[in-house]
């Protein structure tokens, strides 16, 4: 339903009492390369570090109750819709500035480990593929405006190998393929976008769909090409970028984006979004860097 | 298809309908000189250098891979973009408030010799302009591929937008530069300051293709004459940085352009390679590096 006006927010607000707000901090788990994002999903802090106990090779749909760590948003009731109204967002690192941080939702993960990331070809993933209902892995019909990573929850071993993921597109059409060339990148730390970087053949924060498309239904295999990692565990994320990103240009400053009273677009927070947050290190952030957001989220 | 409504406008990300990708260039160590402008498309990082590197005065399509990353998709509009530029070092401010210039990059025509005095360089026409094929609003941007000693002075012969040739330029001065990268065109000689594009003749708006070059004094260098279409202006205000002794501060400032409130809501053609052209206004820009975001949208 969402909002009429700007009284009518005031209203819900004040009167109604329909906001919440949520903080979010992590640790970071590893040092973070220079030029590449991170996903800080396996480090500590609020929200715990998450394991990936799904099965390997296997769709793990995540929402708000994931078991491995979830901001606890609440589902309203439909026909009332959930917007955030701001964000800001902070990092405190002896070096690395500057930062940019993205707040995505985590609609799922696959996870590829020991001799599907230590040898190259086709790695098919099992999932079923996203559909139109009202269930939360469903929550952006038919997979319109997600998009996907490739990221590292272990140290990587050496040697970067070519990557692509084929999958069915929004559309429903079968057998689509990331952009070629896309590269790994050997060596990298844990919670490193691998298909991110300061190189040629880098894209971040997600890997190219095939052109004129828009989302991804469903990940059909990761393609590992030339010369595999030595070693590494990785997932593949299906998430949705939520917003802009929030730019920190220097370690304790702190940066908040209003969306209501810029241009006022007040992004939708689905109902079973598991909101998380990607960073970009210009330079090298250190280890145990702390990272922090908030939002507000007001519904009617 | 263009958009009808702010609200439209506004609920991209949530439509997915949008896109976004980081860029990060470090400009090389060589010095650059305050209000000379530089191609950060020349230098190492996301995308990678663009040395213009192809053979001597042919016309050759600047690569894609090149550009910032953007989908292959038609009606495709720049809706925000977001920049910081993080100082050389803890102490470093000279890469502060600088003027910058999203541009599609078209085609080039490498190696011209500044040397060549009395000499015309003719150019070969092995490919033509892409996607602004009139050449309308294309404009000429001479960027050095080397360090160059010395103030040359040439003119430019080319196609205008109407396909009018033997067009010629005003007579234009390159810079003594100390390496590849750094614009090299000025109407004046002066030592200091420069202008982002080759002043056409008078009643033209754009460029088709060039035919030739010649220098009338030397320059001391190699440069490269681009094809550009300028698409957005915008700003980096303060350096990004953390000093490392006394009190220790922290310096910075995010500068963000949403085009449908700051400036045009420029269209990005299908198939654009996207770079940037930078003004140091404080000093040099050696070993800084411009980081950003780039989001576009379509309805």
């Amino acid at each position: 339903m969402g909002f009429q006006s700007q009284d009518d927010l005031i209203n819900q607000i004040t009167t109604n009492g329909k906001l919440d707000t949520v903080v979010y901090q992590k640790t970071s788990v590893a040092v973070g390369q220079a030029g590449h994002w991170q996903h800080l999903l396996n480090s500590v802090g609020s929200i715990p570090a998450a394991t990936f106990g799904g099965s390997e090779a296997t769709f793990t749909a995540t929402d708000n109750t994931w078991s491995e760590g979830a901001i606890a948003i609440g589902d309203k009731t439909s026909p009332a819709t959930k917007h955030i109204l701001s964000m800001g967002a902070g990092v405190v690192a002896a070096a690395g500035a500057p930062w940019f941080i993205l707040p995505i939702d985590l609609v799922g993960y696959a996870k590829l480990t020991t001799t599907n990331v230590s040898t190259t070809g086709t790695k098919t993933i099992t999932m079923t593929a996203i559909s139109n209902t009202a269930a939360n892995v469903d929550r952006y019909a038919n997979g319109e405006g997600l998009r996907l990573f490739i990221g590292s929850y272990s140290a990587m071993g050496a040697n970067a190998p070519t990557m692509q993921v084929t999958y069915t597109n929004s559309a429903g059409a079968t057998g689509k393929v990331t952009t070629a060339g896309c590269v790994s990148t050997a060596s990298a730390t844990s919670g490193t976008i691998l298909n991110s970087g300061n190189a040629a053949n880098k894209y971040g924060p997600f890997l190219p769909l095939a052109a004129g498309d828009t989302g991804v239904k469903d990940i059909e295999s990761v393609i590992w090409g030339g010369t595999a990692h030595a070693s590494g565990s990785v997932i593949v994320g299906l998430c949705k970028p939520l917003c802009m990103p929030i730019p920190v240009p220097a370690t304790g400053l702190y940066n908040m984006v209003d969306f209501v009273n810029t241009l006022p677009s007040m992004p939708r927070l689905k109902n079973g979004a598991n909101v998380t947050f990607l960073v970009f290190g210009t330079g090298a952030t250190t280890a145990s860097a702390t990272v922090y957001a908030n939002f507000d989220y007001g519904w009617n | 298809m263009g958009f009808r409504t702010v609200a439209q406008w506004a609920a991209s990300p949530d439509s997915g309908k949008w896109h976004i990708t980081t860029f990060r260039k470090a400009v090389a160590s060589a010095a650059t000189v305050a209000n000379d402008f530089i191609d950060y498309t020349y230098f190492a990082g996301n995308p990678p250098a663009n040395f213009y590197a192809s053979a001597p005065l042919e016309a050759a399509l600047v690569e894609s891979i090149r550009g910032i990353n953007i989908p292959a998709i038609d009606g495709q509009f720049l809706k925000r973009i977001t920049v910081m530029s993080a100082a050389s070092s803890a102490t470093g401010t000279t890469n502060q408030n600088q003027r910058l210039l999203l541009a599609d990059y078209l085609l080039y025509y490498p190696f011209v010799d500044t040397d060549a005095v009395g000499e015309q360089q003719d150019m070969i026409q092995t490919a033509a302009l892409p996607r602004y094929a009139t050449g309308s609003g294309v404009q000429m941007m001479a960027v050095a591929q080397s360090a160059a000693s010395t103030v040359g002075t040439f003119i430019v012969s080319y196609t205008n937008q109407d396909g009018t040739a033997g067009r010629t330029s005003s007579t234009t001065y390159t810079k003594a530069v100390a390496g590849g990268g750094a614009l090299v065109s000025s109407t004046t000689n002066a030592v200091a300051g420069s202008q982002q594009f080759i002043q056409l003749q008078a009643g033209d708006s754009g460029v088709r293709s060039i035919q030739s070059v010649t220098f009338s004094a030397a320059g001391g260098g190699l440069m490269c004459l681009a094809l550009v279409k300028p698409l957005y202006h915008f700003y980096s205000t303060q350096e990004c940085r953390r000093t490392t002794s006394g009190n220790l501060e922290s310096y910075g400032a995010a500068s963000q352009f949403e085009t449908v409130l700051h400036g045009p809501p420029v269209e990005i053609k299908n198939g654009a390679v996207l770079g940037i052209v930078g003004l140091g206004n404080a000093g040099t820009l050696a070993s800084s590096v411009l980081t950003g975001i780039l989001e576009t949208t379509w309805s």
